[in-house]
This record gives structure tokens, sequence and C-alpha cells, in this order.
């Protein structure tokens, strides 16, 4: 497996002979095709991190996310999230996806 | 390294957003359209609601077509979430005049696209987007066209049905 791209908490590999991805959480490692990394980067993106910093929108600074259609379940902190947000973004210039310039998901 | 994600997908993220972002636009009219319809209906501009619902029904076609792209290209297509639908409107004047606001504003959404995809290098969206380009300066003409027939008509006694009446012409 190739390391596509380490953040502090997370970590992306390419394994190449499965034609897929593995994302190591810390606490487990979830098996993605790039569809289901799709999907995480549009969760990970519409995640408005503002909210964490207002108590009436988001009271404890946590989001739940469910990956791989509801098979896996994290909750994570707002410093997780940014780290999330670091990970998925660097992962796609990385992957050749992305130029990185542009961050256009919005909730 | 064999290029898992490029094998998977032909387009960047990049222009994935913004075509994301265009589909909840063009919901977003196919659904504004719909409640300009119900005014017509209820206000008794029976022919301008029959263009309404065909208006409806074209931008529906155009989120799809994007949709539809987005599917072909390996992207994750989004389903949009349409809210903030106006239904208030002052007469049938200001309908068409919203709908030509509304118009432009496709139009001009769809230009930024196109440039961004053209900064990414990014020529299968690009050239997806001619087709777009070119309806936009359609669907703006027939707006103005309807809004100069007003004009010339005008709305004082019988002209309203008479707007109402000629608006046939633009029901393909």
């Amino acid at each position: 497996m190739n390391v596509i791209f380490q953040s502090t908490y997370y970590t992306l590999y390419q394994a190449a002979n499965e034609r897929c991805f593995y994302v190591d959480f810390g606490q487990k490692t979830v098996r993605m095709s790039l569809c289901q990394l799709l999907a995480l980067r549009h969760k990970v993106m519409s995640i408005n991190i503002e909210d964490h910093f207002d108590s009436d929108l988001n009271a404890h600074g946590f989001e739940v996310l469910m990956l791989c259609n509801k098979e896996h379940l994290f909750v994570l902190n707002t410093l997780e999230i940014l780290d999330l947000k670091t990970l998925v973004s660097n992962s796609f210039v990385s992957l050749g996806l992305s130029v990185g310039a542009l961050e256009t998901i919005t909730s | 390294m064999k290029d898992i994600a490029r094998q998977s997908m032909s387009i960047k993220v990049e222009s994935m957003d913004l075509l994301n972002g265009q589909i909840k636009m063009e919901a977003h009219a196919s659904a504004t359209y719909l409640a300009m319809a119900s005014w017509c209906e209820q206000n008794g501009f029976f022919t301008s609601a029959k263009f309404f619902f065909k208006q409806a029904e074209e931008e529906r076609e155009h989120m799809m077509k994007i949709f539809n792209f987005l599917v072909d290209t390996g992207a994750n297509p989004i389903s949009p979430e349409v809210t903030g639908i106006n239904h208030d409107y002052s007469s049938i004047v200001d309908v068409f005049e919203s709908t030509l606001e509304h118009e432009v504003k496709v139009t001009k959404s769809i230009h930024n696209i196109v440039k961004k995809a053209r900064e990414l290098g990014d020529f299968a969206t690009e050239r997806f987007l001619d087709w777009f380009v070119m309806e936009q300066i359609e669907e703006e003409n027939t707006v103005r066209d309807i809004l100069d027939m007003i004009e010339v008509t005008g709305t004082e006694g019988v002209g309203l049905q008479m707007i109402d009446n000629q608006v046939a012409n633009w029901i393909e």
C-alpha cells in the first residue's frame, strides 16, 4: 500500500492491487472505493466549522460522521474535523483530481 | 504507482463541485417556474401558466443532463435540496421580469463554470457546457421577447388578456 497523504491524525493509503483506498482513522482502518472517498469528501467539506464556535448551532462541538453506507460511524471533535478536512483536500491534490486552489462545496 | 483515482474519475473535483452547484440552481429554477405557473393559474393567466409548466420541465431536463454527465465521468452527483421558493408576485410583468433575472443568473453561473474549467484544464467539462451556453442565449432571448411584447401591448384595458394570449407564441 502506498501513502497518499498523512495528516496529524489520519492517513490515506492506495491499495493498487485491490483498486481501492484505505483511510486509517486511528481507532480503525476503513476500506473505501473512490466513490466512497468522494462521499467522505462531500460530507467533510460540507461541515461548517464556524458552527462549532456557536453554542446555538453546535452545542458540544462534535460531528457524527456515517461512512460507507452507514457501515461506519465516527464521532469527531473540532480538531479532528479540521484535520480530516486537511486530509481530504490534500489527498485529492495528491491523487491528481484537484488543483487545491478552489474549495467550492457549501452546505 | 497505478493511478486508480484518474482511472475512476475523468474530471476534476472542483468541476464536480461547481456542477453540483449548477444542479441545485437548475432544480431551484424548475421549482421557481412551477411556483410561477401556480401564480398564473390562480390569477387567470392560463396560457402563461402552460408556458411556465413547460419551463419547469425544461429546467429539470437541464438538471438531469448535468446529473448524468457527473455519473458518466465517475463523479459524485448530489441530489439537490430546494428551499426558499417565492410564490408572491405583484403582476404578470413582475413574473416575467423575475424570469429574466433568474435566467441571467443561470447564464452567469454557467459562464463561471466554463471559466473555471478552462483554468483547470478540464476540457471535458468545458466542452460539455458548450450546449448550455447556447441554450442560455435562447432562454434569455425568449423572455426578453415576451417582455418586449408586454411593453408594446401595454397592461391597460384588455392588454393583460392579450399578453396572456400572445405568450402562446413562445410555447414550442
